[in-house]
């Protein structure tokens, strides 16, 4: 199953790297990725998309524990299928 | 004054004194400091060593350990303590010099991405870039090391910021994080354990951290209940308790086990189904409920499904989920695995058995020594056949099962504990995994009691060969060791060798009788394996046994 997470986080040199090696080491597969910085450049928006068949809570809750994470949402078609 | 300099009054703000690390180009700065400076720096042989007691320091005494590197080399050899700490959450700050920012990317002389290659064992890394942000970094780094589940954090510092000028900062005290605990499914769980005929309590190293050991005795005491624990959880249960069976899992006992696998309600506190604990995780206490109660969310369902968790703080959880059971014919039940399943210590011949042997260090060392195992058969057989009043005083590598983690741990323990005895309890393959550390203790004379059981062998892999890769004991033959009372004696530590049964009383007694550190070899028969043993891919009934 394919899902998208919407990301902020600090703008540390390092982020995307920890970021995707979590998202591999974890078990995910990488299927997008795109970055833009905040309008302040204090801080990054991150859209990530995985592929996988475990459940996404056991990625998202790596994630969140990241220190440079500060919010992570997963898209909201998701949210649907979660609710599901 | 220089950022240096700042480093080691971050280091005193924050009620440091004691540091363990190792010199070199990129650090001298900090070393320059170091040597002006109140706080206590001891001189590893190995980085690895260094951080290994850092490790041994901080997980004796609760607090922070510190430990240095110089770039390069330096901080590469950091790397498995580093892991170790990770796994096993321990408090770790590991400050690394870095070649300055002017080379950095240019493959200078020792640089290394010690910040990329420390990503994957460290909760978090931090550079530092610019030396008004060094104060703070550090600051996050202590805060960071110690609050939730706590962890190892590095933080680089290229030359350049060491050596530029700074201005003492304000010490702003920053908020200590608020655990925040939900208390809102402790109904659910009282429910569960009032209802439950055969709860147990499944207890690991996270009750300990959390200092929660009273809150989880006065539980164990209102939820009358059989309880277990795993290798960083022994010690918890208070040695009176009678529904103690033991620690659970691949060389746990057969009460524990038995006992897991009929639960039909486990309560899992600061523990994480990790595969040594459970064996084939499908068939891990198949009838139970689970209750995990945890200060990581992620644990939560990362490897078996929570009926009801709880996050936060343990010392609130336990009292709100505490409540009387109904369970009197499943706590009679399980003494009687208990008896029928006791240790037997005896055994033929002359030569010592290494349980015993244990056993009676175990009895004969003072209370609340510290003892510091290294890994394989001998670790095992100290979980076993020792017995602690607390996590904190029976250190073993746990997650990342490392080889020459119990001597430079012992010389951390020692310094945090100057009062309390501590030792060392080798194997003769992972002594000389950190063998250089014995010039640390020599420098420093620090009493600590090292005791190698002596097998020849590389005891757990040769056990392994011998019952699942048909006998063919490939590169597990030590026959050929070194003479380990001279090794300590070029050291300046006594020692002495015993071969026989009837020698151990009296050589225990001259090991804890002598003022300073001290080394006893124990020359065990290389058949001896440790039982019981749950085989790999199997479910924690089916143990193998000695006769079996
Ligand atoms: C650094 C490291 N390398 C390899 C291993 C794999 N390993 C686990 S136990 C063991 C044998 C340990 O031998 P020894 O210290 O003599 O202990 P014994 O099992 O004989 O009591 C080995 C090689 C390990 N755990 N750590
Ligand atoms: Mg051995």
């Amino acid at each position: 199953m394919q899902h998208t997470l919407n990301i902020t986080t600090r703008n540390e040199a390092s982020v995307v790297e920890r970021l995707l090696q979590v998202t591999r080491y974890r078990g995910y597969q990488l299927a997008g990725l795109a970055m833009t910085p905040l309008t302040d450049r204090a801080g990054l928006q991150i859209t990530l998309t995985v592929q996988s068949e475990k459940p996404i809570t056991l990625l998202t809750s790596q994630l969140v524990k990241l220190y440079d994470v500060q919010q992570l949402e997963l898209a909201s078609a998701d949210v649907a299928v979660l609710r599901a | 004054m220089k950022g240096a300099e700042l480093v080691l009054k971050v280091l005193q703000q924050q009620g440091v004194d004691t540091i363990f690390g190792y010199p070199g180009g990129a650090i001298m700065p900090i070393y320059d400091a170091i040597y002006h400076s109140t706080v206590k720096h001891y001189l590893c042989r190995h980085e690895q060593g260094g951080a290994f007691s850092a490790i041994g320091y901080a997980r004796a005494s609760g607090k922070v350990g510190v430990c240095l590197a110089t770039s390069g080399p330096g901080a590469t050899n950091l790397i498995t303590s580093l892991a170790d700490a990770l796994l096993d959450s321990v408090p770790l700050v590991a400050i690394t010099g870095q070649v300055s920012q002017a080379v950095m990317g240019t493959d200078a002389f020792q640089e290394v991405d010690v910040l990329g290659l420390s990503l994957g064992v460290t909760k978090h890394s931090f550079m530092v870039r610019d030396v008004n942000e060094l104060a703070h970094t550090l600051q996050e780094a202590f805060r960071l090391a110690e609050s939730g589940r706590p962890g190892p954090v590095l933080v680089d510092i290229p030359k350049d910021i060491q050596l530029a000028e700074v201005s003492e900062p304000e010490w702003p005290t920053l908020p200590t994080a608020r655990l925040a605990t939900s208390l809102a499914n402790a109904a659910k769980a009282r429910q569960l354990i009032a209802q439950a005929k055969k709860p147990i309590a499944y207890i690991g190293g996270g009750v300990q951290m959390a200092d929660a050991l009273p809150q989880l005795q006065a539980f164990l005491a209102e939820s009358e209940m059989p309880s277990v624990t795993t290798l960083k959880g022994m010690g918890s249960v208070a040695r009176a308790n009678p529904h103690y069976l033991g620690m659970l899992g691949m060389h746990g006992t057969q009460a524990a086990n038995l006992a897991v696998q009929q639960a039909d309600l486990l309560i899992c506190l600061g523990a994480r189904f990790d595969d040594r604990v459970t064996g084939k995780l499908d068939k891990f206490a198949p009838h139970a409920k689970v209750i995990h109660v945890d200060i990581d969310p992620a644990e939560i369902n990362k490897v078996r499904f929570a009926d009801c968790a709880l996050l936060g703080d343990m010392k609130q959880i336990l009292p709100a989920i505490s409540t009387a059971t109904q369970c009197a014919d499943w706590l009679a039940h399980c003494q009687q695995l208990k008896q029928q399943y006791g240790w037997r210590y005896d055994h033929p011949g002359e030569r010592i058995f290494a349980p015993l042997m244990l056993k009676q260090l175990s009895e004969r060392m003072p209370d609340n020594s510290v003892v510091c195992c290294d890994v394989g058969q001998h670790q095992m057989w100290v979980a076993q056949h020792m017995r602690f009043n607390s996590p904190r005083n029976h250190l073993s590598s746990g997650g990342l099962g490392t080889m020459g983690f119990g001597l430079p741990a012992a010389i951390g323990a020692k310094l945090a504990r100057p009062q309390d005895t501590v030792i060392a309890v080798s194997g003769d393959g992972s002594f000389m995994m950190n063998v250089q550390e014995l010039g640390t203790i020599k420098r420093f004379r620090l009493p600590v009691k090292i005791v190698i059981i002596d097998n020849q062998r590389l005891g757990m892999v040769k056990q392994w060969q011998q019952l699942f890769f048909n006998e063919r004991y490939s590169e597990t033959d030590l026959s050929d060791n070194p003479d380990f009372v001279a090794l300590a004696a070029a050291f300046a530590i006594p020692g002495h060798t015993i071969t026989r049964k009837d020698e151990v009383a009296s050589a225990l007694e001259a090991m804890f009788s002598w003022p300073g550190p001290y080394l006893l070899h124990v020359r065990i028969d290389e058949k001896d394996n440790v039982w019981p043993l749950v085989p790999p891919g199997a479910a924690n009934e089916d143990m193998l046994t000695e006769t079996n």
